[in-house]
């Protein structure tokens, strides 16, 4: 696995000279290489089974044999002096990004710089630090000004560069957390000073290498807490040290943290950064872990408000209702969900409700080896796996799946097994997104043909005669504000009767339903009634001058369009209701119709009910086309094929 | 830390150029020094003072390439010493070609170049002291200028320095392909129809009229009479080179679901070789981009291209479907919804083995050699057999 270190390397360069002081794991960094070296040559065979060795190129064949008999004798151990010299970096290359590849081996680190505790001690007279600067004393040292501390990490040279940057950043912090440390109580000079020594004593008696590693590693706590970094980085990723068990250092390597919950899964903190920038309101969160395990990630100072945040928490509700249960801003639980996104505790999801449509994620570990099959099968007893997802092989709605006959333990139930899916990525959601594309003339000679086509021979007349009673109804508009959402809405209330051209409407559903017909609460055919319409035929009086002003009102909306999309929207007998164009025309100009934004974000934003917004779109259906894709943001920590 | 300045611009390693080029050397008097460098002065004194232990190590990493990234630079290069009691004033004569990149560029392409480059440079050295002679450096400097230009520009070099010439090539490297199977269906990507047949291998020559976009593997293997274990390598190999994808296998009763179908429309050049490319007679009006999106829309879970097809009529409008499909498929604006028979009952026997959920119905197929047909009928009746889409 490329995500794990090789090593963790501790050099130290001061006015004595570079050292090596400890590394973990202690058998040679050659060993690795001699495990690693036949693999590296199967994949390089492997990596073009058809290339012809070059036997004729006189300059490349015995060089190359040379080399790997070099590789075999020299690579085989960086000796510690060779690496502690390389890592020994010149003062200018302090205190940034540094990084070596040396064959196959890639070392990412940041030097650090510190001035040493002792000397300060000096300055400021004497006081009991200097106990811990008084062992070097006593062997005779020096007292320095500076130190250079630099705690590598070995990669696999194949490591992608957002790992490479997050080992650099572990790096950085534990230089930080050292560099903290030294100027409150001459930590580092201690430890150095212990390690330093532990060194000279088991040279003099001739110890191996690895005895004197493990002696300081039982000795020095610096060594410990490298020890168990490098262990916690190769089995979770995730890793809370104490350092000198004062400062509290936590880490998450997203690389490896995000496979605990999907094995064989690489998400790079690129990723998930996208996928939070995407963050909005109506998001919903849903942990992956116990509520026990939450704080395994924040340092306690930071607990209070995770708490608060952990006791309104509901799956179904959005972020938003979270954060005022809460009594938070929605900034702060952006930044806490964010921050539980990247430890891999918590997942974004739309709020579950049962109007929500799922399907199979592409890459479910489905197969009947696979460990959530038992998983799931203890969790919820009695209940096979297959049979609960294979309801979801087609998208599905909890509600669909439900029938308001049942018990609600049971849809309580199903709930709970669609958040366990959710929670384990066998499922994704699928969004409804709109494109705004009036289809060009001759395009539209031929629709009207094929319907005329599939409907009786009276439909040209009938349209003809909806189209003139339209006009009229039209003419009879009253004076309400038409940018005004809220008139619509207080209209709804009103009874309904049967608009003059559903008849047609009927016709073609068919034609044009896929893309809306698996939207869960699809009002039937014969409530997409126009409202709007309906009242301004309730409306008796009007007068001639209202009328014009309409038809003023209805141009001045038009004009937003290009001429081309202008006829195509004239063609649609709704776009002759001042409303119904209106609240077109708003959503179309708030860039609703770009296919960037699903049918839930602009009920949210423009604050409409997903019947209201389903019978517009369904009104205008002949210049926008629906259709159902998973949601970018979400659908980029899933794993597509 | 002012290398996290420019981080948030682009996350992620990039493919970039070579920057410069240099030679340093160890001076007998003036020590580490770069001699030689095309453009003049791209590396600083300041960062070659901070690096130059990198670039002239100790005896051990000699022959190594050593890659060094700090300071805003990342730098290949490949140290060599050549000892010679005769000719040098220290005994040895110790000299590093290097590459310059930018710092968030890959470089790994770069190393055999470097590598081989520096042979060259040895081998020159050895034979007529090209390096150490102190007059010969404006003819380095030509070639340093031809090696930077050609292979930035066209990945290829070649110079002619005295008797010799020197061939270099820069050879990207991919993750090994996936394997090949019988039910994949290798789509050729570039215009190769124009490369002359002779310039392949003999297996591509053989298989190469057969790859159309339709045929899958196991088909390819029986019309070109070449045996399916060979194909499957040699179409691995033209997938690595990025000459070929692979596509599901084409049907009338496939599903496809969209994703990011927004770039169809918010890129002109894409919309427009879409048009072309589906064109079911590229002579007559092309269809219209409302048109095709249309058709991608509609594919959704449960939607069979066949019901799309008697619903929208595609060849109505000069719209080919199966190309259609191909290009979706190949831009990635759709993707297959495959079947996954999966067995729940304790033992499995037989055809039931294949029902793990990992083997898609189409791979049943083709392995078993039943008709989609037979197996959705054995599969219907079968009780303990569940089918999964994804």
């Amino acid at each position: 696995m490329e995500v794990n270190p090789l090593a963790v390397i501790l050099a130290y360069f001061d006015s004595k000279g570079d050292r090596l002081l400890y590394r973990y794991p202690y058998h040679t960094l050659g060993q690795t290489h001699k495990l690693e070296e036949p693999r590296e040559e199967l994949v390089n065979k492997k990596r073009n089974p058809f290339a012809v060795t070059h036997t004729d190129d006189l300059l490349q064949t015995p060089t190359q044999q040379s080399q790997n008999q070099q590789s075999a004798g020299q690579l085989q151990g960086f000796a510690d002096d060779v690496l502690s010299a390389l890592f020994a970096v010149k003062p200018q290359l302090c205190n940034q990004k540094f990084e070596l590849k040396l064959n196959d081996v890639r070392f990412v680190s940041h030097p650090t710089l510190i001035s040493s505790a002792s000397t300060v001690q000096v300055n400021a007279g004497n006081s009991q630090a200097l106990a811990a600067g008084s062992s070097i004393a006593a062997a005779g040292a020096v007292k320095k000004q500076q130190m250079l501390i630099n705690i590598v990490f070995a990669l696999h040279a194949q490591a992608s560069y957002s790992i490479v940057k997050c080992y650099h950043e572990l790096s950085k912090r534990l230089g930080l957390a050292l560099k903290f440390e030294e100027q409150r109580s001459g930590y580092l000079t201690e430890q150095t000073a212990l390690m330093a020594r532990t060194h000279d004593e088991q040279q003099q008696q001739q110890q191996p290498l690895e005895r004197t590693l493990e002696l300081i590693a039982e000795r020095c706590t610096l060594a410990q807490a490298l020890r168990s970094i490098c262990n916690d980085l190769c089995t979770t990723g995730l890793l809370s040290t104490t350092l000198n068990q004062n400062l509290t250092l936590t880490f998450c390597l997203p690389a490896k943290a995000h496979q605990l919950h999907k094995k064989g899964s690489m998400v790079d903190p690129e990723t998930i950064d996208r996928c939070l920038r995407a963050l909005k309101p109506y998001h919903g969160m849903l942990l992956l872990v116990d509520f026990a395990e939450l704080l395994d990630c924040v340092p306690p100072t930071g607990a209070r408000m995770l708490w608060q945040l952990v006791d309104a928490y509901n799956p179904l509700i959005s972020l938003q209702s979270m954060a005022s249960n809460a009594d938070l801003s929605i900034e702060h639980v952006y930044k806490l969900v964010s921050h539980l996104v990247y430890w891999a505790k918590a997942t974004i999801i739309y709020p579950l409700c049962e109007t929500n449509v799922y399907v199979i994620a592409p890459d479910a570990p489905l197969h009947t080896r696979s460990h959530l099959v038992e998983k799931f099968s203890t969790r919820f007893a009695g209940m096979s796996l297959f049979e609960v997802i294979s309801d979801f092989s087609l998208p599905t709605s909890i509600g669909h799946l439900t029938t308001p006959l049942q018990q609600p333990a049971r849809q309580g139930m199903l709930a709970q097994m669609v958040l366990w899916m959710l929670q384990h990525h066998l499922l994704m959601q699928l969004h409804t997104y709109v494109q705004f594309m009036p289809s060009d003339v001759d395009d539209k000679f031929e629709d009207s043909a094929s319907c005329a086509h599939v409907a009786a021979g009276n439909l040209t007349e009938e349209e003809q005669d909806s189209n003139h009673t339209e006009d009229e109804t039209m003419s009879r508009v009253a004076d309400e504000d038409p940018m005004h959402g809220g008139s619509m809405l207080s209209m709804s209330s009103q009874p309904l009767p049967m608009p003059v051209n559903s008849h047609r409407r009927h016709m073609t559903d068919d034609h044009f339903s896929v893309a809306s017909d698996n939207i869960a609460v699809q009002p039937s055919s014969s409530h997409k009634s126009n409202f709007s319409m309906t009242a301004s035929m309730s409306t008796d009086n009007c007068d001639s001058l209202d009328s014009m002003e309409d038809e003023q009102k209805l141009k001045e909306l038009l004009q937003v369009f290009n001429d081309a999309d202008r006829a195509a929207i004239r063609r649609i007998p709704a776009s002759l209701n001042l409303d119904d164009l209106s609240l077109l025309v708003k959503l179309y100009q708030m860039g609703y119709f770009k296919s960037e934004h699903h049918l839930e974000e602009i009920m949210y934003f423009e604050n409409l009910r997903r019947s209201q917004l389903l019978q517009l779109l369904d009104k205008f259906r002949d210049v926008l086309i629906l259709y159902e894709t998973e949601d970018p943001a979400i659908a980029s920590m899933y794993n597509n094929k | 830390m002012h290398s996290h300045a420019n981080e948030g611009v682009s996350p992620g390693s990039t493919e970039g150029k070579i920057r410069c080029i240099f030679l340093s050397e160890f001076h007998a008097t003036a020590g580490c020094k770069i001699s030689c460098q095309v453009p003049e002065n791209y590396i600083s004194k300041e960062v070659f003072d901070a690096i130059n232990v990198y670039i002239i190590p100790k005896q051990h990493l000699q022959r190594c390439i050593l890659t060094v990234n700090a300071m805003e630079v990342k730098i290949v290069g490949y140290p060599v010493g050549i000892q010679d009691q005769q000719k040098y004033a220290r005994n040895a004569f110790l000299f590093n070609l290097c590459f310059v990149c930018d710092s968030r560029a890959r470089s790994v392409q770069y190393e055999p170049v470097v590598k081989k480059l520096s042979e060259y440079l040895i081998m020159m050295e050895e034979e007529s002291c090209f390096l150490s002679r102190e007059d010969d450096k404006l003819r380095l400097q030509k070639i340093f200028e031809t090696v930077l230009r050609d292979l930035n520009e066209r990945k290829v070099a070649t110079i002619v320095e005295g008797d010799n010439t020197i061939y270099l090539k820069i050879v990207m490297h991919k993750p090994d392909p996936p394997p090949v199977k019988d039910h994949m269906v290798p789509l050729l990507l570039a215009n190769l129809r124009d490369t002359p047949l002779e310039n392949w291998d003999l297996t591509t020559q053989q298989i190469l009229p057969y790859i159309n976009g339709i045929n899958h593997v196991a088909r390819i293997a029986a019309e070109a009479d070449v045996e399916t274990d060979l194909v499957k390598s040699c179409i691995q190999n033209l997938v690595y080179y990025g000459v070929v994808q692979l596509l599901p296998i084409l049907k009338y009763s496939n599903v496809y679901m969209t994703q990011n179908l927004k770039n169809l429309i918010q890129s002109t050049a894409l919309s427009n070789a879409c048009r072309k490319y589906v064109a079911l007679q590229p002579d007559k009006i092309l269809p219209s981009i409302q048109r095709i999106f249309q058709f991608y829309a509609s594919m959704t879970h449960g939607v069979t291209l066949r019901a799309i097809c008697q619903r929208l009529n595609p060849q109505n409008k000069n719209i080919d479907e199966r190309k259609m499909v191909i290009f979706g498929l190949q831009h990635k604006f759709i993707r297959c919804i495959q079947k996954y028979p999966v067995f729940t009952g304790s033992v499995p026997s037989g055809r039931q083995k294949m029902y793990t959920g990992l083997i898609s119905f189409d791979e049943i197929c083709c392995k078993t050699g039943l008709s989609p047909f037979t197996i959705e009928k054995d599969i219907e009746k079968d009780t303990n057999v569940t089918v999964i889409w994804k």
